[in-house]
């Protein structure tokens, strides 16, 4: 319990990371957004994703255009706002003192990778 | 062959087979209660349900088809993931909120317990909503029933305002259970195992008393929820019992009132006045057409309820029918026949007839009841009157019903004469159909007075010819007696007197038992009674042993 409730506070601090960098790179689609964090191995089902997109847009940080679509409904278009990419930014310093610091902290231990 | 159901998810239309619908229905509720106390709930919703429906296209379009199976439906889900993925995600983001939420009673809903009742469950329910042991809440209860029975009442109320907990999601409500698919598993998967290990034993030993109190009380308490339960039910049948044996009650009593009535009816009751004034009017038809009017809707209430309550026995409408047809020709016999009594009395008439009497030398006169009784010719005939030996008196009394009509009792009043003669006024009054009859009638009426020097002697009652019919007649009498005449009344005389004899012996400190009579005097003002004074004793003492001589 302790492991899985440390892990998912990891992987969810990391997620809203990962999501904002993904949606930095352009407007973005829900799915594909999935479809990224997949391929990064992040998050397993689409499901999650809805409410945290709501939660991030909620806060500023993200605004979304509705684009017509030929198979389906109109789909929701995912952009950073600007206080998106001041955090982005914020988080990227954050990212690296973090990684610095799990870095140095594991230091000479080895780690099994399994990737 | 599947049976196909069309579904629209925000404007889009899919055709989807039963099965596969099922499955994503509860799916989207689930969903749909995960995010149910988020902000956003419909938003998010929206997003993922759109996102199905795209992912619904892409499908159909891939593959080339037209409907939706089950297969795709797990794979949308599959790739949307479950409310557990979900939850494993999301699993510490509030940790306290969502533990102590479902866990606090505010979201434990109030739900009479089924599964586990003495009565209707409510204790249950109380501590399931306080997570409390119930054992607790039942010793309240049993306590509070000592205390006048207001936990009865508390108990019934509270049986009747909380709803049972139906439907599984209800009793996971009482229970504070999460209302998601995982609750749902659990709970479902907890019924199933309770039922393999024999629920109720495990809670023979849990809970000994409760279970012992209820194998005790079982029946009783069975019986007890279905009377609650079918309530309503029992007391219809109970109201139509009560409406059968009334009607029934009633339909023997006028059966039986109708056979006496054409059976003994002429020599029956008669004398009292309903009956007399029915008499000789075509009776026989007037008790036919009136028993019928009673008997007829009796029968049919009886039929009624029998046929609505307890579904017993049928009413054609043919039979409904002819009865209606026979209650309304049998009214129409009565009101008939009513119109005709009611017009024997349209018309008054009286006659006053002046007699005078004798005035008496010493101005005292004696007012006595007759004793004798006066039978008219037909009935000393009847009753063969003449060979009664000579020294043998027909004696009339009260007890005596024969001819003693209450409605043939006369009034007696006593005034001062103008003219200082001694008068009897004797006032007759009948009524009937037409002026002439009501006249007859009128002049018909026989009454029978008498006076013997001082005695005046007066009956209590009138007679009509015989076999007549009553006409409301009335007799007043007014005896107009000189002023300053001694009267010496009879007590008996009370019955007809409009003047209080029995007062007059009061006033005079008399035992009303041991004197029969009270003397009055006429004065200006009329009848007086005459307070004994020393000159009123040497008066009456000079005169009683006379009198008294005179009347035996």
């Amino acid at each position: 319990m302790i492991v899985e409730n440390t892990q998912t506070q990891m992987r969810k601090g990391v997620l809203e990371y990962c999501i904002l960098s993904i949606i930095a790179k352009g407007e973005i689609y829900a799915s594909d957004i999935i479809a990224e964090l997949k391929k990064a191995q992040l998050l397993v089902v689409e499901g999650t994703l809805y409410p945290l997109l709501t939660r991030l847009k909620n806060n500023g940080l993200l605004s979304y255009n509705w684009v017509e679509s030929t198979s389906g409904p109109p789909r929701k278009y995912y952009v950073l706002s600007d206080e998106g990419k001041n955090v982005l930014e914020q988080l990227d310093k954050t990212w690296q003192e973090l990684a610095f610091a799990v870095q140095t902290s594991i230091g000479e231990r080895k780690v099994k990778t399994e990737r | 062959m599947n049976k196909t159901i069309i579904i629209n998810i925000n404007g889009i239309v899919f055709h989807i087979e039963e099965d596969a619908y099922e499955i994503l229905k509860n799916y989207m509720t689930d969903v749909k209660r995960h995010f149910m106390n988020s902000a956003d709930s419909l938003e998010i919703t929206t997003d993922i349900e759109n996102r199905i429906a795209e992912m619904f296209n892409e499908l159909l379009a891939g593959e080339n088809k037209q409907v939706i199976v089950e297969q795709d439906v797990n794979s949308v889900i599959g790739q949307m993931g479950t409310v557990e993925d979900f939850e494993k995600s999301e699993m510490d983001t509030e940790p306290t909120f969502s533990d102590t939420y479902y866990n606090s009673t505010s979201s434990r809903r109030l739900f009479r317990d089924p599964d586990d009742h003495l009565l209707g469950g409510v204790a249950a329910g109380i501590a399931n909503y306080f997570d409390v042991d119930v054992v607790w809440i039942r010793l309240a209860f049993a306590l509070s029933f000592l205390f006048a029975g207001t936990g009865i009442i508390l108990y019934i109320i509270l049986w009747i305002v909380i709803p049972k907990a139906v439907t599984r999601a209800d009793r996971m409500a009482m229970k504070g259970e999460k209302l998601n698919l995982q609750g749902f598993k659990k709970n479902f998967e907890e019924e199933l195992g309770g039922m393999r290990n024999n629920l109720s034993n495990l809670h023979h030993e849990a809970r000994p008393f409760v279970y012992k109190a209820r194998d005790f009380t079982g029946d009783f308490v069975h019986h007890l929820g279905t009377f609650f339960n079918g309530a309503a039910k029992v007391l219809l049948k109970l109201i139509g019992i009560a409406l059968i044996l009334t009607c029934a009650g009633f339909l023997v009593f006028f059966t039986v009132a109708f056979i006496a009535l054409l059976s003994v009816g002429y020599f029956g009751p008669f004398h009292e006045l309903p009956y007399q004034i029915l008499r000789h009017h075509h009776a026989d038809y007037i008790f036919i057409a009136g028993y019928i009017v009673a008997v007829v809707p009796l029968i049919s209430i009886m039929m009624l309820v029998l046929k609505s309550i307890f579904n017993v026995g049928s009413i054609s409408r043919s039979g409904g029918t002819a009865a209606l047809i026979i209650w309304l020709c049998a009214v129409g016999a009565l009101v008939y026949n009513t119109v005709g009594i009611a017009s024997e009395f349209q018309s008054h008439a009286s006659v006053v007839e002046t007699i005078a009497l004798q005035p008496t030398k010493d101005n005292v006169y004696y007012i006595k009841l007759n004793d004798l009784k006066y039978f008219s010719a037909e009935d000393s005939v009847r009753l063969n009157i003449k060979n009664l030996s000579p020294n043998m008196k027909v004696a009339d009394d009260d007890d005596n019903d024969f001819q003693s009509f209450s409605h043939r009792n006369i009034r007696l009043n006593i005034e001062t004469s103008d003219s200082g003669q001694p008068v009897l006024i004797k006032s007759s009054r009948a009524r009937g159909p037409y002026y002439e009859d009501a006249f007859n009638n009128a002049r018909n009426i026989k009454y029978i007075f008498s006076q013997k020097d001082t005695i005046l002697k007066f009956d209590q009652r009138f007679y009509g010819k015989n076999d007549e019919l009553w006409h409301d007649e009335e007799i007043d009498l007014t005896l107009k007696l000189p002023k300053n005449a001694k009267v010496v009344i009879d007590h008996d005389v009370d019955r007809i007197a409009n003047f209080s004899i029995h007062d007059c012996n009061e006033i005079n400190k008399k035992d009303y038992d041991k004197v029969t009579d009270a003397t009055f005097v006429m004065t200006d003002n009329g009848i007086q009674c005459k307070v004994d004074t020393l000159v009123t004793d040497t008066i009456i003492r000079k005169h009683l042993p006379v009198d008294s001589s005179k009347i035996k």
